[in-house]
């Protein structure tokens, strides 16, 4: 039993599959080297110092050689960094998630606190129960998007999304994606801008409802991030063999310093902060691994206080 | 049998600061309907205004808010010498201990996961933390 125990500590290759991390971030695999490295230069500065070479170049091998163990010793403690840093983005994924899946359970437990009692005793009026049934088929609707979210990160994770490509048209997606955002942030101004009638006709050749996911993480970071009243624009062009779609927002941008990691999974920029908005840092994750997956490009554009671009391109069908 | 004080909520003041529309509406419908009168606010910064305006009795505060987190709101509240005796009931659906231990920390009254609590079990928690901070009862 001890002996198995020893020999899975030596699988490498599953240990950096477990913290999902490269050969050379992974801690275990340093330290082995690291190890394999002092043995073999003992034993050979052990035997040039005593056969061939003066002790004072001797002295400035293994000077050489701290050198190099220095700096392997930066890369295990920068992996170990790393590895704490994804440990630490997962508890607060873990946090943020189940707050977004209570928070629709929640809203509607309680309109149905408030529907039932005036049910019963027979003051319900159609106006009040059409506006917290639709209240409960809102909450329901993004209790499903989360969940969803959930899904597809493990799915990406685990390289299990399956493709449905077929011919569709973006505009056709985008009208929809428009009128569902405009009733759910009545407070934002969403717009739908086509330059001429061939996009209308234009269709993409992807999976439509990878695409449709997209269109409304990347339409729900615009929200999230602008203020009330503020204008939001989708727009799709034509460029070469794309079909270019992109929404921009008048929201609070994106710092330089963390445009860079902006796709990464968990990654929150610093102005978004975690308690004035609840964003769980995969939407632009997921959407840049679906767009990938149906061999298109993303990408954006940013000024910190004044709003941000995100687009995708995806092959026109011709 | 343990005595129980009845109040008289009628005078009763609530703020409410909640982002969700469908939330504010169900638990302003409810508070009202036993005689509270209720304010809202739908972010922090509204929030802070409103509580220094009409220094309610008791403040139910979400944490995740556009603007002002309920973080930064509760700390506001707390050095505003006008403010800080206020009760704020933190009304959240966060449970990280981290999120609990700072809001403890920053001077909240009681810390509440909203899926929890149905709407009379709210009205019977608001009660007793009212009755607890109001000396005059």
């Amino acid at each position: 039993m001890m002996y198995m125990r020893i020999l899975d500590s030596l699988n490498i290759k599953k240990q950096c599959a477990q913290y999902r991390v490269g050969l050379w971030q992974c801690p275990q695999f340093l330290f082995l080297i690291m190890g394999m490295i002092i043995i073999v230069a003992i034993a050979a500065t052990n035997t040039l110092a005593n056969r061939y070479v003066a002790p004072e170049i001797a002295a400035l091998i293994v000077l050489a050689l701290a050198g190099v163990l220095f700096v392997i010793g930066h890369m295990i403690v920068s992996a170990f960094d790393r590895v704490a840093r994804s440990a630490r983005s997962k508890s607060e994924f873990i946090s943020i998630i189940s707050h977004h899946l209570r928070a629709p359970l929640s809203a509607i437990k309680w309109q149905i606190d408030v529907l039932l009692p005036q049910n019963q005793s027979g003051r319900l009026q159609a106006s009040e129960s059409a506006k917290y049934l639709n209240a409960i088929r809102e909450n329901n609707e993004r209790m499903i998007f989360a969940v969803n979210d959930l899904l597809d990160v493990n799915r990406i994770e685990d390289n299990d999304i399956v493709l449905c490509p077929s011919a569709f048209s973006l505009v056709e997606l985008s009208r929809g994606a428009v009128i569902k955002f405009s009733q759910l942030y009545p407070s934002r101004s969403f717009s739908l801008h086509i330059e001429s009638e061939d996009i209308t006709t234009m269709q993409v050749y992807a999976d439509e409802e990878h695409i449709r996911r997209v269109i409304q993480h990347l339409m729900d970071n615009a929200a999230c991030y602008s203020s009330e009243g503020s204008s939001i624009m989708v727009r799709i062009v034509p460029e070469e063999a794309f079909a270019k779609w992109s929404v921009a927002d008048e929201g609070i941008g994106i710092p330089p310093q963390d445009q860079p990691r902006i796709f990464e999974k968990f990654f929150r920029a610093q102005n978004a902060a975690r308690h004035q908005t609840g964003g769980l840092g995969i939407g632009l994750f997921v959407a840049k691994s679906l767009v990938k997956l149906s061999r298109g490009k993303i990408g954006f554009s940013s000024a910190p206080g004044k709003g941000s671009t995100f687009w995708f391109a995806l092959p026109i069908v011709k | 049998m343990p005595y129980t004080k009845h109040m008289d909520t009628k005078n009763k003041r609530i703020l409410f600061i909640e982002d969700e529309e469908a939330l504010r509406g169900a638990f302003g419908e409810t508070f009202q309907r036993d005689g509270y009168t209720v304010f809202e606010a739908s972010d922090g910064e509204d929030g802070m205004l409103i509580a220094k305006k009409e220094l309610p009795d008791l403040i139910l505060l979400d944490l995740i808010l556009p603007k002002k987190s309920g973080f930064e709101v509760l700390k506001e509240l707390r050095k505003n010498p006008d403010t800080k005796h206020i009760p704020v009931v933190v009304l959240t659906n966060l449970e990280g201990s981290e999120d609990v231990e700072r809001a403890l920390a920053y001077g909240a009254t009681t810390y509440l996961v909203k899926a929890n609590y149905s709407l009379d079990d709210l009205v019977a928690k608001i009660k007793s933390v009212l009755e607890h901070h109001s000396p005059a009862l």
